[in-house]
């Protein structure tokens, strides 16, 4: 009986130092958030994707204001040339860098949208009108997409904190914790057009 | 004397106070998402009996032919939250369409803020494009509702529906399951490695334990397709794809 339970000793420590300590979990977590980020990802570059066919769109347009278009354009350059990689993701300057620049892009679009109210002869064609509800639905699959990867992020952010876990994270893992990617207004009123 | 009248409303007491302190982040937030009853959950009372039964026909015919499940929801009102979170809370906890395949749809009704949405499960979307919600609600349902004959705004969006994403899924059902199983030779390798391991350190009655510790694998039991009566969804997942409007 003694010979028993000395063999299977190792693998019971290894077992309760795995489970209990919170090794798998914080990893788990951590791999839960670069799934989370890669949807978000996902979803800003369809939102960057649709940005030409909207600017040829608008373009056609009778002398459309060429500021706005311009700043779109510039805007979505910025966009697509920030990039953040899943190891970046604990870097705070670069996440608000990253986020920015996408909080630029979504301004610029909604700048675009009111603009557009101007032309009611542009807003009234159909091509018009599906790349809006492409667009609507692009920014609401983004605010979703956000607020799963924030969720994520705080449960990998608490789980690298608490107690068992925060000493084999401070020995062995040193994962650091995860940025939010915060709600700006200005993405969220994109899909309405105001006065 | 005391102390041990205490010590019995004691520990009651903690457990109350527990309980409602894991229930206060869940009523800080909007309001509940209603139950899901049957097919067509007309809290606002919209539709007729005789249009809600001929609906709930024809999805129920639509799940039994090829699995995608459709449900309707309607509310008095918001309370002030965009009709976008709202169904989207909705979509998460009714999980329509099952877990593999993502096949569900939800179009959801606030009479009181006039605002109507289509909310479109991860494995409809190509099919149920936010263009195609946006041309349903734009062309079937504004114009009944905006006419306030609603048994017609919903038996056409019902049929608009029910004919989009027909068919869906006849093609590719091998198309998806690949990324969720595991790999044949990793199962192969996690049996090849727990078999050596039992063998190494003997007692056959140490079996069970070990197996349950390790791995934290796929966790989804309960199904519970719906029957006759009870109606529940299968675990699908939404992303927020479809589409909104107003009448």
């Amino acid at each position: 009986m003694i010979r028993h339970i000395t063999r299977v000793f190792p693998f019971l420590l290894a077992l309760v130092m795995l489970s209990g300590c919170g090794y798998n979990t914080m990893q788990q977590n951590e791999e839960a958030v670069n799934r989370a980020w890669g949807d978000l990802e996902s979803q800003l570059q369809r939102r960057s994707d649709l940005v030409p066919n909207l600017v040829a769109t608008v373009k056609g347009a009778a002398n459309f204001e060429k500021e706005t278009l311009q700043a779109v354009i510039e805007a979505r350059a910025k966009a697509t040339s920030i990039q953040l990689t899943p190891e970046m993701l604990s870097d705070p300057d670069a996440m608000s860098k990253f986020q920015s620049a996408q909080g630029e892009l979504s301004s610029s679009l909604s700048r675009l949208l009111v603009a557009v109210e101007r032309y009611p002869e542009l807003k009234a064609t159909q091509n018009f009108r599906d790349l809006q509800v492409q667009l609507e639905g692009t920014e609401n699959r983004i605010s979703v997409a956000r607020q799963r990867y924030n969720e994520a992020a705080q449960v990998f952010n608490t789980s690298i904190r608490i107690f068992p876990n925060s000493i084999t994270n401070s020995v062995a893992l040193k994962l650091k914790p995860k940025a939010y990617f915060k709600a700006d207004e200005a993405a969220r009123a994109v899909p309405q057009v105001k006065f | 004397m005391s102390i041990r009248k205490r010590s019995r409303w004691f520990p009651s007491a903690l457990f109350a106070l527990a309980l409602l302190m894991a229930a206060m982040p869940l009523m800080a937030a909007f309001p509940p998402v209603p139950a899901l009853r049957q097919r067509v959950n007309d809290y606002a009372g919209m539709i007729s009996p005789a249009t809600r039964a001929e609906i709930e026909q024809k999805l129920a015919a639509l799940e039994a032919e090829d699995g995608t499940q459709i449900a309707i929801l309607t509310v008095p009102s918001l309370q002030g939250e965009p009709i976008e979170e709202f169904s989207i809370r909705v979509a998460e906890a009714w999980k329509l369409g099952d877990e593999k395949r993502d096949n569900g749809v939800l179009l959801i009704v606030s009479k009181g803020d006039r605002k109507v949405r289509i909310e479109v499960g991860y494995g409809l979307e190509g099919r149920l494009t936010d263009l195609e919600s946006g041309r349903i609600i734009r062309g079937v349902i504004q114009p009944a509702f905006a006419k306030g004959d609603f048994d017609a705004g919903f038996t056409g969006a019902a049929d608009a529906l029910v004919t989009a994403v027909k068919g869906e899924f006849k093609a590719d059902s091998s198309s998806k399951g690949k990324d969720d199983s595991p790999s044949i030779p990793l199962v192969f390798i996690i049996l090849l490695v727990l078999f050596f391991y039992l063998r190494m350190f003997g007692g056959r009655r140490h079996g069970g334990p070990y197996v349950s510790g390790g791995w934290g694998g796929p966790g989804g039991g309960i199904f519970s397709s719906g029957g006759d009566s009870g109606f529940s969804g299968g675990g699908g997942g939404f992303g927020g794809g479809g589409a909104s409007g107003d009448w």
